[in-house]
């Protein structure tokens, strides 16, 4: 069973780009979701993220983000539908709330922005393998070791808490916490008090962590301590160059 | 009370659990035996509801897991985790045994005398923080808080993980005291020897399928399928197994002793008759 974030090997175009390349992608599209506030550009920017993932041969879990940040989103629209106002109003409802033109346009832009910014970045954790991503980082972005180590094991924590917050939550319910139960108030209640072991259980393993790196010599590492090389080669130049297009094509829209 | 027929599971990346059938009576204290990766926690997590089965079903005290939630047969069944850090909650151990008791009973003059007997049976200071123990003591408290409640089955995760020998067969005495009062226990157990002092029943798991089903003493002369799910009898017992005849039947020190003795008398004898027949002749 793998988290959202754990690494898919794969021999894919984009499994072989330069981990830097992706790393631009993914932070290109994002920046272009947030310049535009077109609603096709978005939908299409969604859709270019579903084709990466086909692309990657991580389909399926690119649809499983889209219907998690799609639940998510059920609850930003309804939020941003009902508090932004302008334009011409289209529902009055009780409570002095008001459905506008503009609340609606704008409550799509704002759904859109954070599914399609929010799955290339998940994506291309996927295909990047965590020391590549770091290595990157402190080879060719000269970032020091330490803030590249203290990066990728931060986002490497997020599915194993991720794991640690299921385990607990079973080991609960099966004491008979009503965890399972339906009702999200009642369930906001019990989950609320496992944050304490979920605490405690991450600061030991970060302690952990910590401890063995050091005994492995953390301390001794330095740029050059790194022996695998990164060249950016022409797919990846194609790709800095697609996604330079992506952000151009954003700005246009939105200044059309 | 524990009806498992025609059992599969999987988590989606093929079957775990395959064609599971089997029945475990009131009373019984049975342990699942296998090796890493061959099912006993997934068919232990199916007991108590965590998971459905994929096909078949799973009964337990009239209730089907795959309709009922954990929750609701959390109320019959205790289940200790590997982990025991997943099961504490509290800043305190009284809190934390005190949890356990107040999801399971209403009445507070029977929580506050099962709290006490716990503690001292335990020998737990209450006041003390769970999260300053040692690993083997943390995995104590856990089970302190699941054996306080008195569950109609006891569900058991490796529960000696961590133990040295006196804490394990302390703990084990508490669980079979348990089991001598009519409660079920289902056990995951690495350690052979803690199986055969106190399993009356073993059930070998070996992938996804159980390979083999009997009496203790029994399943530890199957040398096959103790081969075949990669697990090794307690050492008298493989001792025994090689010197044959006359051997059967020994799983303890005192088996053993004793079918030395019976061995070396009858030898005596022997050479007694021989000398004799030797001087008669």
């Amino acid at each position: 069973m793998k988290g959202f974030l754990d690494y898919v090997p794969g021999n894919s175009f984009l499994h072989k780009l330069n981990p830097l390349t992706k790393l631009v992608l993914s932070l290109m599209i994002c920046v272009a979701c947030f310049i535009s506030e077109n609603h096709l550009l978005l939908v299409a920017i969604i859709l270019l993220n579903l084709a990466i993932a086909k692309a990657a041969g991580i389909l399926p879990r690119g649809l499983m983000l889209l219907k998690g940040l799609t639940k998510i989103s059920l609850v930003i629209f309804l939020l941003q539908l009902l508090f932004i106002r302008g334009g011409d109003i289209l529902i009055t409802l009780p409570l002095n709330l008001l459905i506008t033109e503009r609340g609606v346009a704008m409550a799509f832009v704002i759904v859109f922005r954070l599914i399609g910014a929010t799955m290339p970045l998940a994506l291309m954790l996927s295909i990047t393998q965590m020391n590549d991503l770091s290595n990157v980082l402190v080879t060719k972005l000269k970032i020091p070791y330490k803030y590249a180590f203290t990066l990728t094991t931060a986002m490497r924590f997020i599915p194993i808490f991720a794991n640690e917050m299921s385990g607990i939550i079973e080991a609960q319910a099966s004491r008979g916490v009503e965890l399972d139960t339906r009702n999200i108030f009642k369930k906001i209640k019990f989950v609320l008090p496992l944050c304490v072991p979920l605490l405690i259980t991450s600061v030991k393993k970060i302690e952990g962590s910590a401890i063995s790196a050091e005994i492995r010599g953390f301390h001794l590492r330095t740029r050059e301590s790194c022996y695998k090389g990164y060249p950016i080669k022409k797919s990846d130049v194609g790709v800095m160059f697609f996604s330079a297009f992506l952000v151009f094509s954003a700005i246009i829209v939105s200044g059309a | 009370m524990v009806n498992l027929q025609d059992v599969f599971f999987d988590y989606g990346e093929g079957e775990t659990l395959k064609n599971i059938s089997c029945r475990i009576d009131k009373g019984e204290f049975v342990a699942i035996i296998g090796a890493n990766g061959a099912g006993k926690t997934t068919l232990c997590k199916l007991l108590n509801g965590l998971l459905k089965p994929s096909s078949g079903s799973v009964v337990i005290n009239g209730m089907d897991t795959g309709t009922t939630k954990t929750s609701t047969l959390a109320k019959s069944i205790g289940f200790l985790f590997q982990n025991p850090d997943r099961q504490i909650c509290k800043n305190t151990v009284r809190e934390e045994i005190l949890f356990g008791l107040e999801l399971a009973f209403n009445d507070k003059v029977l929580i506050a005398e099962r709290l006490e007997n716990t503690l001292s049976t335990f020998g737990f200071q209450g006041d003390s923080n769970p999260f300053n123990l040692s690993r083997g003591e943390r995995q104590r408290l856990a089970l302190a808080s699941l054996i306080a409640v008195e569950p109609e089955i006891l569900i058991l995760d490796e529960p000696t993980t961590g133990f040295d020998y006196m804490e394990s067969m302390k703990t084990m005495g508490m669980i079979k005291e348990l089991n001598g009062k009519g409660a079920t226990v289902i056990m995951i157990c690495h350690d052979m020897e803690v199986v055969l002092d106190f399993a009356e029943r073993v059930l070998v798991l070996a992938e996804g399928t159980i390979i083999a089903d009997g009496q203790t003493r029994e399943i530890f002369r199957k040398e096959e399928a103790l081969e075949q799910a990669s697990v090794l009898p307690p050492q008298l017992a493989q001792l025994a197994l090689r010197l044959g005849e006359g051997f059967e039947d020994v799983f303890s020190v005192d088996e053993m002793t004793d079918a030395i003795m019976k061995r070396m008398n009858k030898e005596r004898t022997f050479e007694h008759e021989r000398f004799s027949g030797l001087c008669t002749g």
